[in-house]
C-alpha cells in the first residue's frame, strides 16, 4: 500500500521537492501504481479544497461546531497562500475534514489551512503504512457533530421552506445517506481500498454540503 | 440614484452604464431574462402583478433589479433585461427560471426551483440551482455549475470545469477543458471533448455510468475505481496493474494527462468520439420526479 515515497508526494505536489529527490520520485511514480493512486488522490483533494475557496459560508455556524470538534478561537489575518500538506494516512480523512471546515465557513476564518490531524498518523520510514479508514473516530465525531448541528438547523427552520424544496432536499439527503451506508459497507469489506475510502469521505462530504446549502436556504427565508 | 416604479404593471425603464459597474438582479419568483445589446446602458421590461414593485438602483459600481412584495413575498415578475455583453451578472431568484444569451463576460446564477440557462460568459461562470437543471454553453474560463435534483450540462465551451448534481446526469458534451471535476450521485457522467496532455479529467459516480470520448492520439494516465461495476472501452487497453477490488490502470499514447474514472455500481465506458451519445439519462431506481 505504500513505501518510502508515500510521505513526499505531498511535498512533490507543493512543488517542494528539488532536483535529484524529484528526478528519483518522478521516476519511482512511473512504475508504482500505488503512488500514482495516491497521488491522484491527493490532487482530488487539493482540487476539491481549492474549489471551496471562493464560495461564501451559508452561514457562521462556526463558534458552534469549533466547540464540537475543538477547533482554535477564530482569528483574523492576511490571507497566506494556501499549503495542502498530508500524510497518507490524513488524506483519507481530508475529505471528511473539508466538509466539516467547509460547512462551518472555517475556510473564510482560516485561511491557511493546517495540516489535518484528524487521525493519527501511521510511523514514517520503513515497511507498511497502515491505512486508516476515515470512519477513524475522532474525523466520525467531527462530521456526525457537523451533520447534527446543520440537520438541527434545518429542522428548524424548514417551515419556512417551500414544501417541495423540502421534500426535494429530504429525497436527496435520502439518496445520499443510502450511498454511505452502501460505501461504508463496502469499506468495512475492504478497508484498504483508497478508492472506496475516498468515494466514501466524497460522499460524505457531499451530504455536508447539501446540508449546507438547505441551511443557506432557511437563512434566506429567515 | 433610485428608480422606484410602483403601481405601474408595465415597465420599461433604460438607464446608462460604464465599466466597471456589475448588475444585480434579484426576482423572488418568475423570470429572468437577460440578453445583451451594443449599448452601455441597461433596459429593464417588466410585466408585474400590481402587489409587486420592481426597483432599479444604480451606483458606481452596481446596478441593481430587484422585486419586492407590498405585502409578503413578490408575486411572478417576468423581467427582461438587456445589457452591455462586457457587463458582469449576478442574478438570484427563489421560484425563478434565470436565462442569459449573449454575454461575454462573468455571470453569477441561483435559483432554488427553476432553471438556469445561459449561452456565452467569459471569467468565472457560476451557475446554480437546487430543484431545476442547469445548462450552459458557449462559455469559456472557470465554469461552476451545480444542481441538486436536476441535469447539468456544459457544450462548447472551454477552460476548467467544475459540474456536480446528487439526483441527475452531467453531461460535459464538445468541452475543450484542461480540468474536468464532474460528478453525480445518483445520474450518468458524461465527457465528450479533448483530452489535453498536461490535463487533469476526474469524472465520478456513485450509481450511474461514466463515458469518456477518447480519441485517437490522446496522451494519458487512466485510472479506473468501481465496486460493483463495468469497464468497457472501444478500443483495446493494455492494464499496467490490476489491484485487488475492480481497480486497475492504463496508458494511452505517452501517458501525460491524467483521468479519473470512478462509478462504484455503474459502468465506465470509453468512446471514440463518434460514438458518444452523453448521459444516457437512464432511470437509477431512485423517484426524482415532482
Amino acid at each position: 500500500m505504500s513505501d518510502q515515497w508515500t510521505d513526499r508526494l505531498s511535498a512533490y505536489l507543493d512543488g517542494d521537492l528539488k532536483g535529484s529527490e524529484r528526478a528519483l520520485l518522478e521516476a519511482h511514480l512511473e512504475r508504482c501504481e500505488d503512488c500514482q493512486e495516491t497521488l491522484a488522490s491527493l490532487r482530488r483533494v487539493v482540487m476539491r479544497a481549492r474549489s471551496l475557496e471562493d464560495r461564501p459560508p451559508a452561514a457562521d455556524l462556526w463558534a458552534g461546531v469549533a466547540e464540537r470538534i475543538g477547533a482554535p478561537a477564530r482569528t483574523v489575518g492576511l490571507p497566506v497562500r494556501r499549503r495542502f500538506t498530508f500524510s497518507l494516512p490524513q488524506l483519507l480523512a481530508a475529505g471528511v475534514a473539508l466538509a466539516v471546515l467547509s460547512a462551518s465557513g472555517a475556510w473564510m476564518l482560516h485561511p491557511v489551512v493546517p495540516t489535518v490531524t484528524l487521525v493519527q498518523p501511521a510511523p514514517s520510514g520503513q515497511g507498511e503504512v497502515t491505512v486508516t479508514p476515515v470512519a477513524a473516530p475522532s474525523a466520525a465525531r467531527s462530521y456526525d457533530a457537523a451533520v447534527q448541528d446543520l440537520e438541527q438547523v434545518l429542522a428548524q427552520g424548514r417551515g419556512r421552506l417551500d414544501t417541495a424544496t423540502v421534500r426535494v432536499l429530504e429525497q436527496n439527503l435520502a439518496l445520499i445517506d443510502r450511498a454511505i451506508a452502501e460505501a461504508r459497507r463496502a469499506v468495512a469489506a475492504d478497508s484498504a481500498n483508497l478508492y472506496l475510502n475516498s468515494h466514501l469521505a466524497e460522499t460524505m462530504r457531499r451530504k455536508v454540503d447539501l446540508l449546507r446549502q438547505a441551511v443557506a436556504l432557511v437563512a434566506a427565508e429567515s | 440614484m433610485l428608480l422606484l416604479l410602483a403601481l405601474l404593471q408595465q415597465i420599461d425603464s433604460t438607464v446608462p452604464v460604464g465599466r466597471g459597474q456589475r448588475l444585480e438582479v434579484n426576482a423572488f419568483a418568475g423570470e429572468i431574462a437577460v440578453s445583451v445589446w451594443n449599448r452601455d446602458a441597461v433596459r429593464v421590461e417588466a410585466d408585474a402583478g400590481g402587489s409587486t414593485r420592481v426597483e432599479i438602483d444604480r451606483n458606481a459600481t452596481t446596478v441593481s433589479v430587484r422585486t419586492s412584495g407590498r405585502r409578503g413575498p413578490p408575486s411572478d415578475v417576468e423581467l427582461r433585461i438587456t445589457a452591455p455583453a462586457w457587463m458582469p451578472l449576478d442574478l438570484s431568484g427563489v421560484n425563478t427560471e434565470i436565462t442569459v444569451e449573449g454575454t461575454r463576460a462573468a455571470i453569477s446564477a441561483e435559483t432554488v426551483q427553476g432553471d438556469v440557462s445561459a449561452n456565452g460568459g467569459d471569467g468565472l461562470v457560476s451557475l446554480r440551482s437546487v430543484q431545476g437543471s442547469v445548462s450552459l454553453t458557449g462559455a469559456k474560463g472557470r465554469l461552476d455549475l451545480s444542481s441538486v435534483n436536476a441535469d447539468v450540462e456544459v457544450s462548447a465551451s472551454s477552460g476548467e470545469v467544475n459540474a456536480e448534481t446528487v439526483n441527475g446526469d452531467v453531461t460535459l458534451d464538445a468541452v475543450d477543458a484542461t480540468s474536468v471535476t464532474a460528478t453525480s450521485l445518483n445520474g450518468d457522467v458524461a465527457y465528450n471533448g479533448p483530452i489535453k496532455s498536461s490535463g487533469r479529467y476526474a469524472l465520478s459516480t456513485h450509481n450511474g455510468d461514466v463515458t469518456v470520448t477518447v480519441a485517437e492520439g490522446t496522451s494519458a494516465s487512466v485510472a479506473v475505481s468501481t465496486f460493483n461495476g463495468e469497464f468497457t472501452s472501444a478500443f483495446p487497453v493494455t492494464l499496467t496493474e490490476t489491484r485487488k477490488g475492480k481497480r486497475f490502470n492504463f496508458t494511452i499514447g505517452g501517458g501525460s494527462a491524467q483521468v479519473t474514472l470512478e462509478s462504484f455500481q455503474g459502468t465506465i465506458e470509453l468512446v471514440r468520439p463518434g460514438q458518444f451519445q452523453g448521459a444516457r439519462g437512464d432511470d437509477h431506481g431512485d423517484d426524482d420526479e415532482e
